[in-house]
């Protein structure tokens, strides 16, 4: 039987779950255990596991981490919660400097299990720093995993990979999605880390698209379909480690890419992704591979200019066709 | 009065030192132990240049033996410890092996982490040694230690030592507060040394000494004066019981000094940060010197003891070179294993797994954001 829930039920389902499954995960975070939750991800795990497990923590981003860390080495599986991104760059010691390094540093001794859930703002004048997504620089960092679920199957699947997996990692959340459904069975279950999802099959050009532009590019190949235009989609789940092997596959059947992006185009995913398949096919394209990101500046409040700001599924659209030109 | 460094050094000559309370053996080891972290970092000091062997930056701690062998004596083995870069000392304290801390400098397989981390990096996890060269971090990651200890109703405590440096971080005062609010297993050991490289505590500071200032997060502070390594052992005992039965955190604050450099063999001398009184006042305060009179005074130290001390020493020393000399290279360069780790035991044994994917419909809109 198909079960409908939203992707924030989703998150807290399996973190409910989670905590169910095993005494040793703690949830951390500023304003875990109100009702309001975390945008209702977090809400009534305090009742049901109790305030030891879901803790409230001061506003001390770089300490949070670092507590999760010593507390992972204690035996713990914690899972921090950042409102926002942007508030987590006070952490960027702790994750940098000795998270992600921790097992290499440890000579493969030592793991760190510790899953960082961070949301990006999209929208109603988040303004510049409430909707950073900052996905890249940690997919750049060695040691860490960097999940962008799209879906709320997806969120449930790899926070509960995350939280029993051994490698740090990185859970980027898109505030966009929250209330979007999915079929998401009510067992506990795995989405793997690397393991990219073919969202659509087609056959004339291929979108890779990240976390909040996955919903937009399916809207564009649906649009699309009404030209005979068919387009495959592929939804990577997680920037880090990349399956490369499955965007390159995807993009050598159709010949032509585009990569649609939520974050900042120079540098970022997007680079990542249209350099692997250069460096495996490039002679092999037929068109100019093309990225669909933010452009390089901050975000502006104004809801005109957000408008302007956020690319739609029409500008994935454009795209595609010029791909096809 | 206020201990700091100014007020220390009108004391001329320590006189203290009181051996009361404490049985001779202890006493004997305590002075052992100084002994042997003294000569080891002597030895590695002298085979640093031009043999070229250890080939990365060594922060000696040759002046400050006085709280690690107190600790040494102190610790268990399930505690955890924490270090600044200057890590050879509380390597030495919680009791990891010392060849595999000289195969380490060596950059071998066998060292504590393989090879990959040096004298500032090291790590041991078999005894929960850690270290790390970004100062407050450390201590950020002991109060998480300890947090994991509390959560988990054990006696272990974590342990944190720093120098005063450290506390110009911010992320250090986050840890005060945090581990002051929740009354977490932590020590605090802040080795006042005066400076942070080449620059005086005061330079950075409004006050010349940390214990003042973390009393009002809850954390308790006793300043000592670091070289009595007898006062040193009786005041971190207390803590650390007081500690095991629930009553934390605390930091104690050893006024101490590093007799060389602030890394390396080389003089630093040029930068002229310290003057030739302040280091002849330190040295005539040896923490070794300190208490070896005292034995002597009440005949529990011979000269035939002290040279039997010397020759053990000597031999551990040119075993842990020997070990450390001969050991292989790494040769393993798989980047990635070493980075990440793709084995997930836990989530094989927790969780089952579902083939198949969802039924995702994209026509649905978006979360409409509201007011914050």
């Amino acid at each position: 039987m198909s079960r409908q829930l939203s992707y924030a039920k989703a998150i807290l389902e399996a973190t409910d779950q989670a905590m169910s499954l095993s005494p040793d995960v703690v949830v951390l975070g500023q304003l875990v255990d109100t009702k309001s939750g975390i945008f209702g991800t977090t809400t009534g795990l305090v009742d049901k596991h109790g305030p030891d497990r879901v803790q409230d923590f001061p506003v001390a981003e770089n300490l949070m981490t670092a507590t999760a860390m010593g507390a992972a080495l204690t035996g713990l599986r914690p899972v921090l919660c950042h409102q926002r991104l942007d508030f987590m760059v006070y952490s960027l010691d702790a994750i940098v400097n000795w998270l992600g390094l921790w097992r290499f540093k440890s000579n493969m001794k030592s793991g760190m299990p510790v899953t960082i859930r961070t949301i990006v703002g999209k929208g109603w004048g988040q303004g510049p720093q409430h909707s950073k997504n900052l996905q890249a620089w940690f997919a750049h960092i060695p040691g860490l995993r960097v999940a962008v679920p799209s879906t709320a199957y997806d969120a449930k699947g790899l926070l509960l990979e995350a939280i029993f997996g051994e490698t740090p990692t990185l859970f980027v959340e898109g505030r966009g999605l929250y209330s979007m459904t999915d079929d998401v069975p009510e067992k506990p279950y795995r989405v793997r880390f690397g393991q990219a999802a073919i969202r659509r099959e087609g056959r004339d050009a291929t979108i890779v698209a990240v976390g909040m532009m996955v919903p937009l590019a399916l809207r564009a190949a649906a649009m699309l379909e009404k030209e005979n235009i068919s387009v495959e989609v592929i939804d990577p789940r997680t920037i880090a480690p990349l399956d490369r092997k499955t965007i390159c596959d995807s993009a050598f059947k159709t010949r032509r890419l585009v990569v649609a992006d939520p974050t900042w185009q120079s540098f970022g995913s997007a680079a990542e992704i249209i350099t692997c398949v250069a460096e495996n096919l490039g002679d092999k394209l037929k068109a100019k591979p093309i990225r669909v990101t933010l452009p390089d500046s901050h975000t502006p409040m104004s809801s005109a200019l957000e408008t302007e700001y956020y690319p739609d599924e029409n500008d994935i659209v454009a795209a595609v066709r010029q791909t096809l030109a | 009065m206020q201990l700091s460094h100014r007020t220390i050094m009108q004391m001329g000559r320590y006189r203290e030192m009181n051996l009361a309370g404490v049985a001779p053996d202890t006493l004997l080891q305590l002075y052992r132990q100084m002994l042997r972290l003294r000569r080891t970092e002597e030895a590695m000091l002298r085979e640093y240049h031009p043999a070229d062997e250890m080939r990365c930056p060594i922060h000696f701690c040759i002046g400050q033996e006085s709280v690690p062998a107190a600790l040494s004596l102190l610790v268990q083995r399930d505690d955890f410890m924490f270090s600044h870069h200057r890590s050879h000392g509380y390597f030495f304290a919680k009791n990891s092996p010392l060849r595999e801390l000289f195969a380490e400098i060596y950059g071998k397989a066998t060292g504590a982490s393989g090879g990959k981390a040096g004298s500032q990096d090291i790590s041991h996890s078999e005894t929960h040694f850690y270290s790390g060269a970004i100062l407050a971090g450390a201590v950020s990651i002991a109060v998480g230690a300890a947090f994991g200890f509390k959560h988990r109703q054990t006696r272990q405590i974590a342990i944190s030592g720093f120098g005063e440096g450290c506390t110009d971080e911010g992320a250090f005062w986050e840890a005060m507060n945090y581990a002051g609010k929740q009354k977490l297993p932590v020590l605090f050991v802040c080795e006042n040394n005066r400076y942070a490289t080449f620059s005086d505590q005061l330079k950075r500071q409004a006050n010349d000494n940390v214990s003042e200032r973390v009393r009002p997060f809850g954390v308790r502070a006793t300043p000592i004066f670091g070289n009595d390594s007898v006062l040193a052992y009786r005041t971190l005992g207390a803590e650390i019981e007081r500690l095991r039965n629930g009553d934390g955190p605390a930091l104690v604050e050893a006024y101490t000094y590093r007799w060389n450099s602030h890394v390396g063999p080389e003089d630093d001398g040029a930068n002229a940060y310290r003057t030739a009184e302040e280091m002849q006042f330190w040295k005539d305060n040896c923490p070794i010197s300190l208490l070896g009179e005292k034995l002597r005074g009440t005949g529990h130290l011979s000269d035939a003891l002290n040279a039997r001390y010397e020759a053990e020493i000597g031999d551990e020393i040119a075993a842990n070179f020997k070990f450390a000399k001969e050991s292989p290279f790494p040769t393993d360069t798989n980047w990635r294993r070493m980075n990440y780790d793709d084995a997930s035991p836990v989530a094989d044994k927790l969780l089952g797994t579902i083939a198949g994917g969802s039924a995702f419909d994209q026509y649905q809109a978006e979360a409409k954001l509201g007011p914050y």
